[in-house]
């Protein structure tokens, strides 16, 4: 079964590879684009894929974290079908940049020139939300998969559903932002944070549910939930097009109409009504996302897809598909077998549902206060154990936020709370979990690593600080036009001594300060520091050479090619040596000065 | 919105909040009063608000959030626990509202969500609900709505 | 291996030598001279943009710019211009003048028949229309590198080597000033550098008027070089400054200048004039405004 499913993924995923491949070198023209709308179907699918990427979290961790009982096989479905969604949630955003390699400009850490990523732009929150989301959501699935070995983890599993819970629905959230904080017409909606929540939870159980229908069995739960959030959903619609006064027909009938068929008998019993209701559901979500990433797309273009867009769409199913199934065939021997397949969760009454739940914990002898199920307020066993990680988590968002807001950078912007808000979460969570599990291994030595899984996290680490140290270097600073000088030096006329002064002084004084002797304060942000002037340095390095580092630049010194003829960069150098034999004159008066 | 109208909004959802959570009532039944609350509090919002106004986008929602904080005191199971989600939610809902109304020029009600959060906070300590607290609550949601 | 020490070193400083040379080739500037587009064809895109553009502007009443409200904005200068609605005839010769002024480059029979160009100046209503300058610009505050920013004189500037290219700012741009990169026009011979101090734009990088920052940057280069010896003791205010679109404009309907000084032609000549702004702009503080009728 999973293997067809693979080769029919692969038959999607390789022509969608191509397409991939076309259009990150043809960049953003290669994909269907008005002049008024500059995203397209990337964002689209970015949307999309990100909004089932909920589906693990959601179902597995707020369930876990609600006392809903949920079987260990769905569970790791979930989880695992987020990961993979996450791999293609990545992609879109990354290919859908005009210069990729620049990527790394949108992370919110200090680079060697002193830049800084606008904190203040939904799309450095997003890249933050979805990197700390991934990781966990990575963190939670392996935690999940290591209980069967180690019990000892299963402690750390609610705690870190706790931490998931609010930062899936932050996910989602910030992304809904991307398009709530704008100007355009259409995306005006501040209610756009709860309308994205409940759509990608919508979404995500679809694909749940169609998942299950793979695995061979269902859990009614979530097929109620399923049809629960369609009404919710057109309920929201409602709202939207009072709002703006425009409605995406097709999507209202695919995820709002079709989906009621499930109260029919019929269609709900058989395994291909099943399957219909969700895809149904899939298709129609992915049409709103596409409607609402360009609104008049269809009214401006004849066809509003072209192949790559096709391909595109084509690629991430498949490539989901892949690599769904293939992970799921490799873990097979893990996820199944005895005591793993707890059987159905029929969900009659949630009330009920967690009645039971209680009673049978209760039957099986773990101490759990019966008496109304009170628990003291603050101590819970969850909170117990997150209990430091999360003010380490606080204390570091606090420090964090402090030193952003000093970063020279934001000095000339208006800047507020509320810009830095989105960032917060991702980083408290991020770092509650890391020393969660640092505790854990270090501290409480709650599990033990093998020696492959101790070297590849070293190895892990080794990349991650790598990378760290790449970005902050930052790319090249050169000129987008080569304009180095084809002239030899000093074939045109020789520059005055007082010219050269006036160079000096508008050009260069900024940084070397009027006579030659640095301008402390901004000089001491670089690294290498500039050299000091002195007669025997510049005797010893040249004339030439010197002009060259004017004119093609050098470490922290930009290029003067395009702004200064070679003659006047030697003017320069003769002027610079004039205030180097200043200079040295009246250290030695100082030195006399100070003899007297 | 006129300060009647929002007046009229917060009872129109005390007035919903008791259909909610009944005793035996399945999830079908209440998903769908959410729902049919939703389109309710839509076409109120529709009719006595400005649709122009940009503080009017997240209303009926802030109106549904409101709606189930003043529900979850009549649960009966894991009241705690539910009561300080509802509120969480109340707050998502004005804070991300707010900061994108705040990229079009809008303030945030730093006073309400302050309100919401500290209350938020303090009803993780409470230990019995009583009846006198349940009031209390629901008359400090109220006044948030109204007055902050 | 048959090699002594004194072949050894001498084989290496040859290395040596090489790679010295090697480094201080000369890079040849790269022969552009065959295909470089010809003049006419940027006059041809001029008029096929003139022929496809917007007839409407929807235009309402602003008051005049004051200073900015931004931290670290300068008192003294905000620049921007005021478009003449009364004696502009909409003859397009300022969009041609922008774009040979700052490297505008051409863009493909495909891109064109979409209305995709990349002039800095359109033509809407039948007046040249171009980016604001907002003073509350919201292309900014989303744009996520800082690649679009601020400067404290007025000016929504664009560091090209900073952006990676999201449209972030396109996307909330509510004219749709900002043109994007989507073809390597240097590549395809459809880029010319007419201004050498401009620079040319790589693919997939957003553009948009920058006001001529160059020129402003020359003045105020000149100013601090006559400062230093003492000729004026005032600050530099702009005067004299013009974009290359008020300089080509044969009825002076577009004039450049400093909100901020009296002298400057730009609050003369608007004092008694009513300032409109496009709709979607009228709220965030617009620098260059359009003026019709008197008061």
């Amino acid at each position: 079964m999973f293997k067809y499913l693979m080769l029919a993924g692969l038959a999607l995923f390789l022509p969608g590879l191509y397409a991939l491949g076309y259009s990150i070198f043809e960049g953003p023209s290669a994909w269907m684009v008005d002049s008024r709308t500059f995203w397209g179907t990337p964002i689209s699918l970015f949307v999309f894929w990100i909004g089932l990427a909920h589906a693990g979290t959601l179902l597995s961790a707020i369930f876990l974290a609600l006392e809903i009982k949920l079987d260990r096989r769905t569970a790791l479905i979930a989880e695992l079908s987020t990961l993979v969604c996450l791999v293609f949630a990545g992609i879109f955003p990354l290919m859908h940049l005009g210069v990729v390699e620049n990527f790394y400009m949108v992370m919110p850490l200090l680079d060697a020139r002193g830049n800084f990523a606008n904190v203040g732009s939904p799309l450095v929150w997003d890249f933050c939300c979805i990197a700390v989301y991934a990781l966990l959501s990575l963190v939670f699935f392996m935690t999940h998969l290591k209980t069967r070995e180690i019990p000892a983890l299963d402690k750390y599993r609610k705690p870190m559903a706790w931490l998931l819970f609010p930062l899936v629905l932050w996910v989602h959230t910030v992304v809904s932002l991307d398009f709530a904080t704008t100007f355009v017409p259409q995306w005006r909606g501040a209610f756009f944070p709860v309308y994205f929540i409940a759509g990608a939870i919508f979404s995500g159980l679809a694909l749940m549910n169609l998942l299950l229908c793979s695995e061979g069995y269902r859990v009614r739960l979530l097929e109620r939930l399923q049809l629960i959030f369609s009404w919710f959903m057109c309920a929201i619609w409602v709202w939207d097009l009072m709002l703006k006064g425009s409605l995406c027909t097709s999507a209202f009938i695919f995820a709002g109409v079709l989906p009621q068929f499930r109260m029919i008998a019929v269609i709900r019993e058989n395994k291909w009504g099943r399957i219909a209701l969700s895809l149904s559901v899939l298709i129609g979500l992915f049409l709103e996302r596409l409607y609402i990433v360009s609104p008049d797309f269809g009214s401006c273009a004849a066809s509003p897809l072209n192949w790559i867009d096709w391909g595109l769409i084509a690629f991430s199913v498949g490539g989901f598909v892949l690599l769904f199934f293939g992970i799921r065939r490799y873990l097979n021997w893990k996820m199944e077998g005895a005591g793993s397949y707890f059987g159905e969760v029929d969900g009659t009454d949630l009330a009920d549902a967690e009645q039971q739940e209680l009673e049978k914990e209760g039957a099986r002898g773990i101490a759990k206060p019966r008496k109304g199920f009170y628990i003291q307020p603050w101590a819970s066993e969850e909170y117990h154990v997150l209990r430091l990680p999360l003010l380490v988590g606080f204390a570091f968002a606090l420090v964090y936020s402090i030193w952003v807001l000093s970063q020279s950078v934001f000095a000339n912007v208006e800047f507020s709370f509320a810009n830095i808000v989105p960032l917060l979460y991702p980083v408290i969570a991020l770092v509650t979990t890391v020393t969660l599990y640092v505790r854990a291994y270090f501290v409480e030595q709650a599990f033990t690593l093998s020696r492959h899984e101790k070297w590849a996290s070293v190895i892990v680490l080794v990349l991650v600080a790598a990378c760290a140290g790449a970005f902050f270097a930052g790319g090249s600073s050169q000129n987008s036009t080569n304009t180095i000088d084809s002239q030899s030096i000093g074939v045109d006329a020789p520059v005055s001594q007082s010219h050269a002064r006036l160079l000096w002084n508008t050009r260069c004084a900024t940084c070397h300060g009027v006579d030659g002797k640095f301008n402390e304060k901004f000089v001491r942000e670089f690294y290498p520091v500039p050299q000091k002037l002195d007669v025997q340095r510049l005797d010893s390095l040249g004339t030439d050479s010197l002009v060259k580092v004017i004119l093609n630049g050098r470490a922290n010194m930009n290029a003067y090619a395009g702004r200064l003829t070679p003659s006047e960069a030697l003017g320069l150098v003769n002027y610079m040596q004039t205030l180097a034999k200043q200079a040295t004159e009246s250290a030695k008066e100082g030195d006399n000065d100070s003899a007297r | 919105m006129t300060p009647l109208a929002n007046s009229l909004s917060c009872l129109i959802a005390l007035g919903c909040a008791s259909f909610l959570w009944r005793k035996g009532s399945s999830p079908y039944r209440n998903g769908a009063l959410l729902s049919v609350f939703l389109v309710l509090f839509s076409v109120f919002c529709y009719f006595a608000g400005d649709i122009n106004d940009p503080t009017i986008e997240h209303y009926p929602f802030r109106m549904l959030a409101l709606c189930l904080c003043l529900s979850t005191t009549s649960l009966s199971l894991y009241r705690r626990r539910y009561l300080v989600l509802a509120q969480s939610l109340w707050c998502w809902i004005e804070l991300f509202g707010g900061i994108s109304l705040y990229y079009h020029g809008i303030d945030i009600a730093w006073t309400r969500i302050a309100a919401l959060l500290s209350m938020t906070l303090c009803s993780t300590f409470l230990s019995k609900i009583s009846k006198e607290m349940e009031f209390c609550l629901m008359v400090f949601w109220l006044a948030v709505w109204v007055f902050f | 291996m048959g090699m002594d020490r004194r072949e050894f070193i001498k084989s290496c400083s040859l290395v040596a030598v090489m790679g010295l040379l090697f480094g201080c080739r000369k890079i040849p500037l790269e022969e552009l001279a065959g295909d470089l587009p010809s003049l006419k064809r940027f006059e041809d895109e001029v008029k096929l943009a003139l022929s496809q553009a917007k007839k409407s502007l929807d235009l309402v009443k602003i008051p005049t710019p004051g200073a900015l409200k931004i931290p670290g904005a300068s008192t003294l200068n905000r620049f921007g211009m005021a478009i003449d609605l009364d004696s502009c005839d909409g003859c397009g010769k300022c969009i041609l003048a922008c774009n040979l002024e700052n490297n505008v480059p051409l863009v493909p029979n495909e891109d064109a028949a979409r209305g995709r160009f990349m002039h800095w100046v359109d033509m809407r209503g039948s007046a040249p229309f171009m980016c604001a300058h907002c003073g509350n610009a919201p292309c900014e505050r989303v744009c996520p590198t800082g690649a679009a920013n601020h400067t404290p004189d007025g000016l929504s500037a664009m560091m090209y080597k900073r952006c990676t290219g999201s449209r972030f700012c396109g996307a909330n741009c509510p004219v749709q000033a900002r043109k994007f990169n989507f073809n390597d026009a240097q590549k395809l011979g459809l880029a010319r550098q007419f201004n050498r101090e401009v620079p040319l734009r790589d693919k997939g990088v957003m553009e948009k008027c920058s006001l001529c920052l160059h020129r402003l940057q020359n003045d105020r280069l000149k100013f601090k070089t006559s400062l230093t010896v003492g000729e004026t003791a005032e600050e530099w205010r702009g005067r004299g400054v013009k974009t290359a679109c008020a300089e080509a404009c044969p009825k002076n309907a577009i004039i450049f200048g400093n909100w901020l000084d009296e002298k400057s032609p730009l609050v003369k000549l608007t004092k008694n004039r009513v300032l409109y702004a496009p709709r979607e702009l009228a709220d965030l503080d617009p620098s260059v405004v359009f003026m019709r009728g008197r008061r």
